[in-house]
Formats: structure tokens, sequence, C-alpha cells
């Protein structure tokens, strides 16, 4: 595994005034690197759990939103990177790590190059439905994207990831670029799963309508018109987003969304829905 | 009125429990490593067994809005197996850094041996170089003197006396204590060792100046809603609600608090409670629809 150099000078960076101190540990840890599971856990106490700030970053080919991003996962990410540590001690740290040790390493693969580390953390994240670590693993950055276009993980893994934005109800638009990787067999879980929702009076995850817009599959294009006549107005949006990118992949479906857009489009009490009727109504 | 339980096993006790505290106005547990009703034969089941204690457990306990800490610490009663004693120390640096880890304990004599001993003030070290306060056990068989002996291994290895809690008190203990600047735990069983009423009469003789009272509720006959009964017996017998509520909840914060890792502002509201959310995968819905807990 080779870490860019550059990297770790940016993320020190970011540090500020915890730069010393994160230092004096990395000094630490380069005497005796088998201390790395001692340091770890207290990284959140001493170094905060504040949002860095500073918005989306480029660092290489990863996108992280340092809005979301902690001072305790930059320190953690410094740390890593810096000792170039090893696949196995990532994920010693992992396995024995307690909830916020875990948090951090998901938010550190940003900083690392994809490979069997992203993919085994990955992984693990598939068996949790804890939000943090989710969160962590797959939004505010590019992480997920990445992984999926590179074949760092299988296509079956990541739809079972973005799966997991449904099944928890978190916002999809926070795994930046996740959109460029629908496809009919996540849209097919996505339908199946607002179906059986929807049996069980249960709300359904939003995004679904994005999803089935971007790749479609059966009973897509029903779900999308039937959404338009939805009461809750957040679901007539995303059904409106959906069926505008449904459009945008398939322009011979422009004249049958058209007839559905002008029928609903005097009916529409929010301004917001009614714009993209006007945009599905028009070529 | 909130309250901070000391010392209890939630390893050993059901979902139940969990419910019957939160209702009870328990807010927090503090959760010793501890001896498991029978030995273990490697350390890889200390391992394990710490892991649950900042995962599993605690995940457990904030699913019904009560937050979960720990001790780490090999028990006296373990320390005697030389087979195992010191390779369980060498793990326990890792676990003494955890965030929900606010102690070293249960440290301590049971068999007052030599090797417990030893491996009390190896641990009075460890404690002292992760800045933890230590929560001792106190043996249950010839206590008086177990007591001395734990007070003279404290003062040996010149560890400060007010970050250390020596558990399972009793009347007699109380007198040697008294004075020595240490905390006084009380363990409150439903037919053994300290009871609700006897508690009472401690209070009402002693006050509460660095006491806490626990359940100590394990896999044997206990009762995990001790505090919250003897709460009850307290303020009927006019101890005022202020000081029994330095008692059960104050007092057990100041104590751990000395770590560095806990504080009233983080207990103001209940552990958030997600009930879709899993450890490991797993829940403790067993199947049961979140939207209808």
């Amino acid at each position: 595994m080779v870490f860019a150099p550059m990297s770790t000078a940016e993320l020190r960076d970011l540090l500020g005034s915890a730069a010393e101190q994160a230092d004096e540990i990395l000094a630490t840890l380069r005497a005796n690197r088998s201390h790395l599971p001692v340091a770890f856990p207290g990284l959140p106490r001493r170094f905060g759990k504040d949002a860095v700030g500073g918005g989306q970053r480029l660092f290489g080919e990863a996108t992280v939103d340092l809005d979301a991003f902690r001072t305790c996962d930059l320190v953690a990410a410094y740390l890593v990177t810096s000792l170039e540590a090893t696949e196995e001690e990532i994920v010693d740290v992992f396995a024995h790590g307690d909830i916020e040790e875990r948090a951090m390493l998901f938010r550190c693969l940003n900083f690392m190059p994809l490979g069997n580390t992203t993919s085994r953390l990955l992984a693990e994240a598939l068996r949790t439905n804890i939000v943090l670590h989710l969160e962590a693993a797959m939004c505010d950055s590019n992480l997920l994207a990445r992984s999926i276009k590179t074949g760092t993980i299988d296509g079956d893994t990541g739809n079972r990831l973005l799966l997991k934005f449904a099944f928890l109800d978190m916002d999809l638009t926070r795994a930046l670029k996740a959109e460029t990787h629908a496809n009919e067999t996540l849209s097919t879980m996505l339908q199946d799963l607002a179906t059986e929702r929807e049996a069980a009076g249960r709300s359904v995850w939003k995004h679904t309508y994005l999803m089935l817009g971007h790749a479609v599959c059966p009973g897509a294009l029903g779900r999308l018109i039937g959404g338009l006549e939805h009461g809750d107005d957040g679901v007539r949006h995303a059904a409106a987003q959906g069926l505008l990118a449904m459009r945008n992949n398939n322009q011979k479906l422009q004249p049958l969304l058209a007839q559905f857009a002008q029928e609903r489009m005097p009916r529409e009490p929010r301004d917001n829905v009614r714009e993209m009727l006007q945009q599905l109504a028009t070529n | 009125m909130l309250i901070f339980e000391p010392h209890i096993h939630m390893f050993s006790r059901i979902t139940d429990d969990y419910e019957q505290l939160s209702l009870a106005g328990v807010r927090a547990v503090l959760e010793p490593a501890f001896w498991l009703g029978q030995n273990r034969t490697s350390v890889g089941t200390f391992i394990d067994y710490y892991e649950t204690l900042i995962g599993w457990e605690r995940h457990r306990a904030q699913q019904f809005g009560i937050h979960h800490f720990c001790t780490m610490g090999l028990n006296p009663r373990e320390a005697n197996n030389d087979s195992i004693n010191r390779d369980v120390l060498a793990i326990l640096p890792r676990y003494c850094e955890k965030d929900s880890c606010v102690g070293v304990g249960e440290i301590g004599l049971d068999d007052q041996t030599k090797t417990e001993e030893i491996m009390m003030s190896e641990q009075l070290e460890l404690a002292r170089n992760h800045n933890l306060p230590v929560l001792v056990h106190t043996p249950h068989r010839d206590k008086k003197k177990g007591f001395e002996r734990c007070i003279a291994i404290v003062k040996e290895a010149n560890f400060p006396m007010e970050r250390v809690l020596l558990d399972h008190g009793n009347e007699e203990t109380i007198k040697i204590t008294r004075d020595l600047g240490c905390w006084s735990g009380f363990s409150i069983y439903p037919h053994t060792k300290m009871d609700p009423a006897r508690m009472v009469s401690i209070v009402l003789e002693y006050g509460i100046e660095r006491f806490v009272i626990n359940s100590a509720a394990d896999w044997g006959v206990s009762d995990p809603m001790m505090v919250p009964r003897t709460v009850v017996k307290l303020e009927q017998a006019g101890v005022p609600r202020e000081k029994v509520e330095q008692l059960v909840w104050n007092n057990p914060i100041d104590f751990f608090a000395q770590s560095g890792r806990i504080n009233q502002e983080m207990l103001a509201q209940p552990a958030s409670a997600n009930l879709r959310e899993t450890f490991d995968g797993n829940s403790v819905l067993r199947g049961q629809d979140p939207d209808k807990m």
C-alpha cells in the first residue's frame, strides 16, 4: 500500500492548533507502533468531536466534506497515513475498537488508497445499522462511489450498502455521486422495500423515487407517476425529481410524462414541485 | 430522582431489568469487569468480555435510554490464575483507554493471596498510567482483615485515596475507611450482605459524604432495583431528598468524573435510542417492529 505524501501534509495543515499534539502522539507511535491500539481510543476526548469545517475539499481522487468531518477523524487519518498503517494494523484497531474508533477508521478510508482495507471495512459497514458508522463510512465523501467505480467493492456489496440508506432513512445526497451507481438490480431492491413498507403502513425512503428514475425497473414508472398524487409534499417533489431523471435518460418517454405533468400542474400547490412539472411538460 | 447505579453487572441481566431501571430513574450504569461465575481458560475470553462491555452491552443499555460506563480490570479471583493473569494485564492498556471506561476495577482481594496482592498493586499502577480511579472489590470472607490489607496496598502504592472506591462495605468497615479520604461503596442485596434497612441506619449515623450505594446485581440471587428501593427507604426515614440525590446521583458521578471521561452535562439527557440500530447486526428487538416499541 503506497500512501500519497501530499495528503498527510494537507491533513496536518487542517489540524491547525491540534497539529502539535498530534505530532507528539505520532512521535510516540513512530517509536513504538504497537501503541496504536492504546493511542487510538482517546483521540475523540483529546481532540474533540467538533466539525473541522471548510466545506468540500479534494484529496487526490477523494472528495470529502469537512463540514461533517470531526477533528478527531482528521487526527486519526493523519496518524494512520503518516504511519502508513498496514491493513492488519487497521483491521485490528477496528475489530477491537469501540464505537468512536470504528467511526474514525471509516473516515480514515477517504485518505488512504483504495484497496483491501477499504473493502474489508466496508464489508463491516454492511453488518451494522449503527447510523454513526454508516454515515462515517458512506456519507460526506465520494468513498462509496469511488469504491464501486473502481471495483474495490463488487456491485452486489455496493447495492446492499446503498440499500442501507433506504433501510435507515439516511440522506442519499450525503453520499457524493452515489446516484451515478443506480442500476436496475438496486432499483428492484428499493421497489421491493418500498412495497413492503407501504404494506406495513410505513413511510417510503424519499430517494427511492430518484434512484428509480435513474435506473428503471419493473413498476418504476407507475410508482413515480403515482407519487405525483401523494399527499406528502416531499414525496411529490421526489417523484418529480425521479421523473425528470427518467426523462433525461430516455427521451422517448417525454410525450407520456409531459401528459401526466400537464394534468397535475394546475392542482399542484407547491412552487418547487410545479417548477419541475413545468420542466417535464416541456422539451 | 435521577440515579447513577455505580456497580451492576448487566452482562448477567435481561432486558426487563434495563426497562425497570429506566422507569425507576436510572439514567446511567457503571459495569465493572468481573468474574463470570466460572474461571476463564484463555486471554481470548477476557478480550471478548471486555469488548462486550464497550460494545454490545453499551448498545443494549442505550436502547433503554441508559448511559453505560464500565471499569476494566482483572478481578481478584482470576488474578490467582497464573496461566492467564500476566496475559490479561498485558491487554488491559488498550481497554483502559476506551471512552466508556471510567476506572480500573474490579481489582482487590478475594481469597487474600499473595498473587492477588501483586495483581492489585500492578493494576493500581495501570490506573495511575491511564489517570483513572479504581474500584476495589473487598473480600466477603474475613472482610475486616481484607479491608485493612486493601488499604495497606493502596498506601504502599502511594495511590491517591480520593481516587479509590472500596466497595462491598458494611457497618464494620465504615469505621476503618471513614477518615481515610477514600470512597465507600455499599452493595445492597435482597437477603444477604447489606440490606436497605441497614443502609438507612448507616446514612442516619454517618451521613452520605463519599458514599455510594449499588445493587452489584449479577448472575446470582440479586436485585438490580436495590438502589431505587433503598431511595424509597431513605426518604421514608426522613433523609432529605437532596441528600438522597447526592448519594445516588452526584456522588458516583463525582467519583468517576475523576477519569475526565464523564460529567453531569453528558448525562443531562437520556442515552439516545434508535431502535432501528443494530450492533454487529444484532438488535435487542428480536424481530419486533421498532415502530411499535
